[in-house]
């Protein structure tokens, strides 16, 4: 369990508290995948107790009557977002689900994917059903370095300085644009700049300056966007017990298409998604989900197991900047 | 007689060429002696003409490496890209700018005196000849500091419609849905009315007819069309930019509306295409009809079919 977010915990049970006291105010909590929502809502479903019903999305979608039939006045809903699927009468599960939310006298308390809740706000306006909205903060580098140091002892991991991996990157390098001159084609050279590589030279010489335990740490905040479940899967790549190695790879430099970009757009507003699903979504539009999926697999950005397509956790700052860049995501 | 009389018939018509040939370049040399005397009054000599070509040329390369730099610059960081594409106009003028200060004050090393005598030179040039070319310059000038539109953008003027890939000193050019270069003069683009669909955002308004039958649900339809716009891969959606669907009822069938935003303004037929496809195969599943044939074709429903 994650030893942060006991403020959004505490808006949580105040809202329970509240309902109790006969004022109903339903919870909307939102986050990045892997922030590790899911320990909230097992806390908010033990919190209450025998009046509590937990269920999630994708099961309500498969038999949406359990939510009609159970007695429980108090219902937690993980990944709410699940209701929707980005396809014409898509939204028809979720406005029945929204009706129900509203005409209804329980409580719900329900988490959404960041990415789906801001569409989800301008194509349905869902907002308005959930007074209570819990937006989980990012960490800062020492909320990382405690939560992933919780329980160890000082000094029982030892930081291994190493050279980032690309070290060798060029700043200014030359490329070639091939232009149509008098009727021939011309290779012209051009400079080109990679500011990437600029800014992990600064961010070098900046650590340097630091504790290799400190500068470890700041760099994960920021390779993560203080995500806690990225930093806690790249903090096992780096842990070979009792070294921690300070390489950590910087996030994949994403070179995509337009529809393979929407692709992993609709992945990201998802967190997972079944190969079934996503081909309900990319059918109508004469695309394969397999293909586009093993696409994606190809470049590092998801798995697919089980016919589950689910973003990998290195690549999700990447992910989210391409797809902001392109206005695939708000 | 008649061979002689053929002589100097063949003979006359050569002696009346060479006199005139003899006048023409006495008069090219008497008009290239009175120009040079003219820059030589001016201080002007071969190797200073060869400075201002070389400048002049300079400033034109200067320009096609600064506009590719800056489109290459602006397809990186794609969404600043409208905002970099509108320096390049600007660029461009900065430098010819600089060119012709630099080739009047270091080359010439004009006087006040020279300054206004060229001054008048120039000016007696537009009123005679080059009114046109310098009325698109002061177009280009105006377009620059205006910005009724920049690069990007989607315009139609006098009967055009195409997305702004380059705003010269000269001219203004656009390339239509299908793919032609349309080149409108920057005084035309200054002086006619103009329809700017995007003004410099990148996102762009697409509006989406699609025709039902009178029979068919009109409820049902908007709301697939609907769905089909919010859904699609090209979609903007803000709080500033809704999607709206209107509906108008005809005598035989009725018209379903969906105005609604492309994420980016390239994508303004595929996007169409994209919803009208999908919005077609839903309303047909949804037993939803399109006109009877007859109602839309204009020559049978006439009075004479």
């Amino acid at each position: 369990m994650l030893p942060f977010f006991e403020e959004e915990m505490k808006r949580i049970e105040e809202s329970i508290e509240d309902y109790r006291g006969g004022i109903r105010r339903n919870v909307a909590i939102i986050s990045d995948p892997y922030y590790g929502e899911a320990d909230l809502m097992a806390r908010a479903a033990s919190v209450a107790g025998p009046d509590g019903l937990r269920i999630d999305g994708r099961r309500l979608r498969h038999d949406f009557g359990i939510l009609e039939r159970a007695p429980q006045r108090i219902v937690v809903v993980d990944e709410a977002h699940r209701l929707s699927l980005r396809k014409v009468g898509g939204f028809d599960l979720m406005d029945r689900f929204l009706r129900f939310v509203t005409s209804e006298e329980r409580l719900f308390i329900t988490t959404w994917n960041s990415f789906s809740w801001r569409y989800l706000e301008e194509v349905l306006g869902i907002g308005r059903h959930f007074p209570r909205q819990i937006i989980l903060p990012r960490l800062d580098a020492g909320q990382i370095r405690e939560m992933l140091l919780a329980g160890r002892e000082e000094g029982e991991l030892t930081f291994v300085e190493e050279e980032a991996p690309g070290g060798d990157s060029k700043v200014l390098d030359w490329r070639v644009s091939r232009r149509a001159v008098m009727g021939h084609n011309i290779d012209l050279p051009y400079p080109s700049v990679d500011p990437g590589v600029i800014r992990s030279r600064l961010k070098r010489n900046r650590k340097e300056k630091k504790s290799g335990e400190d500068a470890f740490f700041e760099r994960l905040a920021q390779i993560s966007d203080g995500n806690p479940g990225v930093a806690e899967h790249l903090w096992k790549e780096a842990l070979n017990y009792p070294e921690v190695r300070s390489s950590l790879r910087d996030p994949p430099t994403i070179d995509l298409d337009f529809d393979e970009s929407f692709v992993l757009g609709v992945v990201l507003s998802s967190g997972s998604l079944e190969l079934d699903e996503l081909s309900e979504v990319l059918g109508p539009m004469d695309l394969s989900a397999e293909t586009m999926a093993a696409l994606l697999e190809e470049k590092g950005l998801v798995s697919i197991d089980g016919g589950v397509v689910t973003l990998r956790a290195e690549a999700l700052k990447s992910d989210i900047e391409h797809e902001r860049r392109l206005r695939l995501v708000w | 007689m008649v061979i002689m009389g053929e002589e100097m018939a063949t003979v006359a018509p050569e002696s009346s060429s060479n006199l005139s040939a003899s006048a023409t370049s006495e008069g090219v040399s008497e008009a290239s002696a009175g120009i040079s005397s003219a820059l030589q009054a001016f201080g002007i000599d071969s190797s200073t003409i060869v400075h201002v070509i070389l400048v002049l040329v300079l400033a034109y390369v200067s320009t096609r490496i600064v506009a590719f730099l800056l489109t290459r610059f602006s397809e990186r960081f794609h969404w600043l890209r409208l905002g970099i594409k509108m320096e390049i106009p600007l660029a461009k003028l900065a430098i010819y700018g600089f060119a012709v200060y630099h080739i009047l004050g270091s080359i010439f090393q004009l006087s006040t005196n020279q300054l206004i005598a060229l001054s008048g030179l120039v000016g007696a040039a537009v009123g005679f000849g080059l009114k046109d070319l310098v009325a698109e310059i002061v177009g280009g000038i105006v377009l620059v500091l205006d910005k009724p539109y920049q690069i990007g953008d989607k315009v139609r003027i006098d009967g055009h419609y195409g997305e702004v890939t380059d705003i010269g000193l000269r001219a203004t050019r656009l390339v239509s849905p299908d793919d032609s270069l349309i080149v409108v003069s920057n005084q035309r683009m200054i002086t006619q009315v103009l329809a700017n669909a995007t003004a410099g955002s990148l996102e762009m308004q697409v509006v989406i007819d699609l025709f039902i039958d009178s029979s068919s649900d009109a409820s049902r339809a908007m709301k697939i069309l609907r769905d089909a716009a919010v859904t699609s891969r090209y979609v903007y959606i803000s709080s500033k930019r809704p999607v709206t669907i209107f509906l108008k009822d005809y005598p035989f069938y009725k018209r379903v509306r969906a105005r609604v935003y492309v994420n980016d303004l390239r994508y303004e037929f595929k996007f169409e295409s994209d919803v009208t496809k999908r919005a077609w195969d839903a309303f047909l599943e949804a037993g939803i009809e399109p006109p009877k044939a007859m109602v839309m074709d204009p020559v049978s429903t006439s009075p004479a079919a």
